[in-house]
């Protein structure tokens, strides 16, 4: 028995061709979890625990987003080193799986092996810098969060447990190391061939108040079209819709394909860049119109995250240590909060409605990759269209190497 | 000898476990080293027919295509694992009860939406499962010792102690017995918390209490668990509605939720 799903992407997803027809459908074949129904009864300050197991890959963003809506409906609002301790947190979200994504998902296309784990014999540089940034980002995530995979020191309000001067010390090492090996990243990026292909792409990033690139802080979305939307507003700005074939809804923008995730983020807020990344932004030519330039975007952005780190740690270091989170009181009456954050995919949105016993009533996500499956879709159609020229079977690679370009989370997508 | 085939399957889950594989990094490649890794869709393209002599498979599965393929599976595989909790227990996805599917697609989908998913079993459910790899998610070290002694020719063996062993080994103080102080600067502590450290099986180095979380029991009941007694305990902790929520996080479908289910009825 084989299973005809898109290898080396996260989760269970098939693009079906009609070669006769020339017609594309992303299948989406991943089994439906309702993590929308599993938290609803449960205590509100679980709804941070239980939705980080929506993805493994991006499990640290989910938690993060889930605390913001969850103190945003109980009017909780952190104590700024808590905010800079999670802004750490989801900088080193945005390593570990940018990294994983293009060293064992996209690049092997590129680098002419299947595996990533080939790397070791056939690059071994490329493996090293994959390895280091790996560990390195896991380790903060271990520090800070407690676990690499699903943290376990975070909490509505604050930290169960925070790192000691030391702790930040040696994390600070780690990632001035990892920060050479993100910038030969970013050579090694730049210096790949990426199929020609052109195609429009309308674009989604959640930006902050201040000129600074936000993915934490976050208080609007802004669209490549020009418009700004408030966070409050996503339901109005994202629209999701069932389709027969896909157990994930496709989520569209005002009806229209939208991307988001790396290259949406540079495309709309690449000029706030940290200096080393912006450099490489400036001499990359990215191409905002071919979205395999999505890699490109990533290895740009993990030059970004680990200087961003850098910065981070040092304010840490002088900060007063955080206030330890309050015990929870009971709501005199119902109350719903959004949480929205950039993830490494895009931009993610929580909303809970917790009641005056402290349980969630009601809970609705958007994913990024929700987002990002219409235009996924569109896209592909495009390149079919474009490519009639070629083989069946080169086509075929193309599409694929499309589909891991957009980085899908598939899982993050049915939830 | 020739090398021991060996293949990666996933159902329905978030991938965690198979991410904390790949964080495994230099040690991952020392075993596929080792191995003849024929199939691993996250990784790779190469996909081998069976049979299989180790099948590692993650995920609990969900729909009939991946109950169908689970069944498959196993006659194609000496040895099957399960890998990680949504595998061994059902994990988060399993805290939905198969009867409150229907209610909920419907909210969520709407009433236009054909479902696929049937219900979030474990694996051992639908199949006999050689050996269960708990955790949400796994700890690779446990992974890499499972694995070796498998490559060893020796029948892995399960943890013979609770998480509480490890927990003490990493100095934390009792949840059930000490509580938490309050403030640093006074001894006042609060009211003693819940946690399912006594009935669920080592291996996990107590990472989520380590961390200030509780245990919620994701690394599976420890042989001879003494159920009842931790019931008794936490009946004077904690009101029955917050036991269950502890119960139904991880270990819904197992033993420990089915006799804190027939206490709470006989009350």
């Amino acid at each position: 028995m084989t299973e005809d799903f898109i290898t080396k992407i996260e989760g269970h997803g098939r693009l079906k061709v009609d070669w006769k027809k020339n017609q594309v459908t992303l299948e989406v074949a991943e089994g439906e979890r309702l993590f929308e129904g599993i938290v609803v009864g449960r205590p509100a300050t679980e709804a941070a625990w239980i939705t980080a197991r929506i993805c493994g890959v991006c499990p640290t963003a989910h938690n993060l987003c889930a605390l913001k809506a969850v103190e945003d409906a109980l009017g909780i609002i952190p104590d700024p080193t808590t905010i800079l301790l999670r802004q750490l947190l989801l900088s080193a979200q945005m390593i570990q799986s940018h990294t994983l994504h293009l060293y064992f998902l996209a690049f092997p296309d590129y680098l002419g092996i299947d595996s990533g784990l080939e790397l070791k014999k056939k690059h071994p540089k490329y493996f090293r810098a994959a390895l280091t940034l790996k560990e390195v980002s896991d380790e903060i995530a271990k520090v800070v969060g407690g676990r690499a995979t699903h943290p376990t020191t975070t909490t509505v309000g604050g930290f169960h447990k925070t790192p000691s001067a030391n702790q930040l010390k040696e994390l600070k090492r780690g990632i001035q190391e990892a920060l050479r090996e993100a910038e030969s990243t970013a050579h090694l990026a730049a210096s790949l061939t990426y199929p020609e292909f052109k195609t429009n792409l309308l674009f989604l990033s959640q930006v902050g108040k201040k000129a600074h690139f936000n993915i934490y802080e976050t208080v609007k979305t802004q669209g490549s079209d020009g418009t700004t939307w408030l966070i409050k507003d996503y339901k109005k700005m994202i629209t999701e819709e069932i389709r027969r074939y896909s157990t994930a809804k496709f989520g569209f923008y005002q009806k229209k394909p939208v991307m988001v995730g790396a290259l949406a983020r540079l495309a709309i807020q690449g000029g706030n860049l940290n200096p080393k990344a912006k450099r490489f932004l400036g001499r990359a030519k990215i191409d905002f119109q071919n979205p395999f330039h999505n890699n490109l975007a990533q290895a740009v952005e993990l030059v970004h995250f680990t200087e961003e780190a850098l910065e981070l740690i040092d304010r840490i270091t002088e900060a007063p240590k955080p206030a330890n989170p309050k015990g929870l009181t009971g709501l005199k009456r119902p109350k719903t909060g959004i949480g929205a954050l950039e993830a490494p995919r895009g931009g993610l949105y929580h909303e809970y409605t917790i009641n005056e016993r402290g349980s969630i009533t009601k809970a609705n996500i958007i994913t990024p990759t929700v987002q990002n499956l219409g235009s996924l879709e569109k896209t592909a159609q495009a390149l079919i269209d474009q490519t009639k020229n070629l083989g069946k079977e080169r086509r075929a690679k193309l599409l694929e190497m499309l589909v891991r370009a957009y980085d899908p989370c598939i899982t993050c997508s049915v939830h | 000898m020739a090398k021991l085939r060996v293949a990666i399957f996933d159902f329905t889950d978030c991938e965690g476990c198979q991410v904390e594989l790949v964080g495994l990094r230099e040690k991952l490649t020392e075993i596929a080293d080792q191995v003849d890794l024929v199939r691993w869709r996250l990784t790779q393209e190469r996909t081998e027919p069976g049979p299989y002599d180790i099948a590692i498979v993650e995920g609990t599965p969900i729909t009939k295509e991946e109950q169908k393929m689970l069944q498959w599976v196993r006659e194609q595989s000496k040895f099957l694992i399960a890998l990680g909790s949504c595998a061994t227990l059902g994990g988060i996805p399993g805290i939905m009860d198969k009867e409150k599917r229907a209610y909920w697609y419907k909210k969520i989908y709407g009433s236009k939406y054909k479902p696929r998913g049937l219900d979030a079993p474990p694996l051992s459910a639908l199949v006999k499962v050689d050996f269960l790899i708990h955790g949400c998610p796994v700890n690779g070290d446990e992974v890499v010792r499972v694995v070796e002694e498998l490559l060893a020719g020796k029948t892995p063996k399960y943890r013979g102690y609770s998480v509480c062993f490890e927990c003490k080994q990493a100095g934390n103080p009792c949840r059930l017995i000490e509580g938490k102080p309050r403030l640093a600067s006074t001894k006042q502590r609060e009211s003693r918390r819940a946690c399912l450290g006594p009935i669920t099986q080592g291996g996990c180095g107590a990472i989520c209490v380590s961390g200030g979380s509780a245990c919620w029991g994701c690394f599976g009941l420890r042989q001879e668990a003494n159920i009842d007694g931790l019931l008794e305990v936490l009946s004077k902790i904690a009101d029955s509605d917050e036991i269950e929520k502890y119960l139904s996080m991880f270990l819904k479908r197992t033993e420990a939720y089915q006799k804190f289910k027939d206490k709470a009825k006989r009350k």
